[in-house]
């Protein structure tokens, strides 16, 4: 039972930093953006490409390739979004989808299709009869931090309450003096910056593939609708309470729960946790009904 | 050289029954479905299990639309009542869940797939590529023309508005889908027997923008306008292994280098043209006239 605490909220910290972003993005913008899964992959090889720069230590690579990936974001957002801010919250999910189609197809001709692995020693350590290793605990260390940073940042200081009064009434934020497209080149940024250490952790803890987008798409999707779409922290407990809903599914032995031989459900089949959690957060949401008023 | 024109058409004409019914979907009803291959490879898979038991194709055919239209109803069960952007989610979400059962699915064939029988003439895939095509664009033109397909549009325009002339929008996005899923799934069944096997790698969240980007090129709305987009796509895609050869590319660069043209495309019509090539014709009723 133990080792499903560990497991999940490892798997938690990955998604969860990725998960705010979106969640920020809609906060402000209110549309879906698919393309933020694209900047933890781009984080991830960046990471990758710094690291193997001799004499950068590993943390420094981390926070080159954060920033570059913020100031990517920013790119897109100069690019793209920002042009498109008037068209329906439908057409801004498509175009998101056209940018991380570019953006996946850029990376796998750069890097090509294969996996690479970063060389990271870690040890085992034994609590029970679980185990997590060293960069288990690092990764959900880095995690909280970064989302206590976050919380501080977006309650504690001027800059951070101006984006809050962006998400929660634009008009009225920028009637009131408060400088609209700066901040929202800052969501940006910060979106970008945590996304690219989200999917740094992810690739620590496996590796780096082009399709990782398709692995972390569902599960981001889902902890971010489960937290309400636009809450940046309800999205971090929505990766927690899925985390925890795919671990303990996979580790309960339903076979013995019915008297019969040992099953479990196969952990390939994680992501249809993923996708019903969404569906029964839905059915259970009737106040999200578009006539319910928006 | 003719052989491959008349493949060349026959997948543009598959593709273009993909782009029909998401422009039903979408371009009139204003739907996002981000998992418009679902219904396509539920259609192809339906083709290639009833191969498999030996029945022949019309069982397949019926097969695929009939789970089609089941899944549909399934999948819009939470989907009704939600703003697009869920819309989109669950679509998505379920589009993906079907890849993954595919994938780990033994009786679905795995990752290898399963293999379907061919059309032993070129030219009879074809005729019954362009006659699906032809049923499907009569089709889209019919709804699109009746009352039925006006009050589509104020759907698409005005969720709310459609609710005060007194009709309910889900029972109206229930119908436009079951009749979009279920020609998708057509188009699946006839992609199957035209390819020869069906596997998961072929119905990805790729596929769906693929058709996308053909929708939003020709022009959202506009049946001319999904078919001329499916044919620029289809044929860019094709036209790619001729350029290959010459300058001599490994074959990921170019396929993904196809790729991130299309959503650049995508982002590109969205920027400078978002009526797309062939822009839909607004109906003016008796706006003119006190």
């Amino acid at each position: 039972m133990l080792q499903v605490l560990f497991n999940s909220l490892v798997y938690a910290s990955m998604i969860a930093v990725i998960a705010v972003g979106v969640a920020l993005c809609y906060s402000i913008l209110r549309f879906a953006n698919f393309a933020h899964i694209q900047f933890a992959v781009v984080g991830g090889y960046l990471t990758y490409s710094f690291a193997a720069i001799p004499g950068l230590p590993l943390p420094a690579a981390v926070a080159l390739s954060a920033v570059a990936t913020g100031l990517i974001a920013i790119l897109v957002d100069i690019l793209v979004f920002s042009r498109l801010r008037d068209i329906t919250p439908e057409g801004k999910m498509i175009v998101s989808w056209g940018v991380a189609l570019f953006i996946r197809s850029v990376v796998a001709i750069i890097y090509g299709g294969g996996g690479r692995a970063f060389d990271i020693s870690s040890e085992a350590v034994i609590v029970g009869d679980a185990v997590f290793t060293t960069l288990d605990a690092l990764v959900v260390a880095v995690a909280a931090v970064l989302m206590l940073l976050l919380h501080l940042f977006l309650n504690r200081t001027r800059i951070g309450s101006g984006l809050r009064a962006l998400a929660s009434n634009a008009d009225l934020a920028v009637t009131r003096g408060i400088p609209g497209e700066r901040l929202i080149r800052l969501m940006w940024f910060l979106s970008g910056a945590l996304a690219a250490i989200g999917g740094t952790l992810l690739a620590f803890e496996t590796r780096l593939q082009p399709n990782m987008d398709l692995i972390i798409l569902l599960p981001v999707f889902a902890a971010v609708t489960i937290g309400g779409l636009s809450n940046v922290f309800g999205a971090v407990l929505g990766a927690l309470i899925l985390s925890f809903a795919q671990n303990l599914l996979i580790y309960v032995d339903f076979g013995a729960l019915v008297g019969g031989d040992s099953w479990q459900i196969p952990t390939q089949f994680r992501d249809y946790v993923a996708v019903l959690a969404l569906v029964v957060v839905l059915l259970l949401r009737p106040r999200l009904s578009p006539l319910a008023g928006r | 050289m003719l052989d491959f024109a008349i493949y060349c058409l026959t997948i543009i004409a598959v593709w273009s029954v993909l782009g029909l019914s998401l422009n039903i979907q979408f371009g009139l009803t204003g739907l996002v479905n981000f998992g418009q291959v679902l219904p396509f490879g539920l259609g192809a898979y339906a083709a290639a299990l009833a191969a498999q038991a030996g029945l022949p194709w019309p069982a397949g055919a019926a097969l695929g639309l009939v789970v089609a239209v089941a899944v549909s109803l399934l999948v819009l069960l939470p989907a009704r009542r939600l703003s697009q952007d869920y819309w989109a989610l669950i679509t998505l979400g379920a589009g993906e869940l079907f890849r993954l059962t595919a994938l780990n699915a033994p009786s679905l064939g795995g990752a290898d797939g399963l293999t379907v029988p061919r059309f032993a003439d070129p030219h009879l895939a074809l005729g019954a590529a362009l006659a699906l095509m032809a049923v499907a664009w009569l089709m889209s033109h019919r709804i699109a023309h009746s009352p039925f397909g006006r009050l589509l549009k104020v759907l698409r325009e005005d969720e709310v508005l459609a609710a005060t002339l007194g009709r309910n929008p889900v029972a109206y996005q229930r119908t436009v889908s079951i009749i979009a899923w279920a020609m998708a799934a057509a188009g699946g069944v006839l992609y199957a027997h035209i390819v020869g096997y069906v596997s998961p790698s072929s119905f990805t969240v790729t596929e769906t923008f693929i058709v996308w980007t053909a929708l939003i090129l020709g022009g959202p709305g506009n049946n001319l306008g999904v078919v001329v987009g499916a044919a620029a796509v289809q044929l860019l895609s094709v036209s790619s292994r001729f350029v290959a050869s010459w300058i001599d590319l490994p074959a990921d660069v170019l396929a993904n280098g196809r790729l991130a043209l299309f959503g650049l495309v995508l982002v590109l019509m969205f920027l400078f043209r978002p009526q797309g090539l062939v822009p839909e014709k607004k109906e003016v009723r008796d706006a003119q006239r006190r």
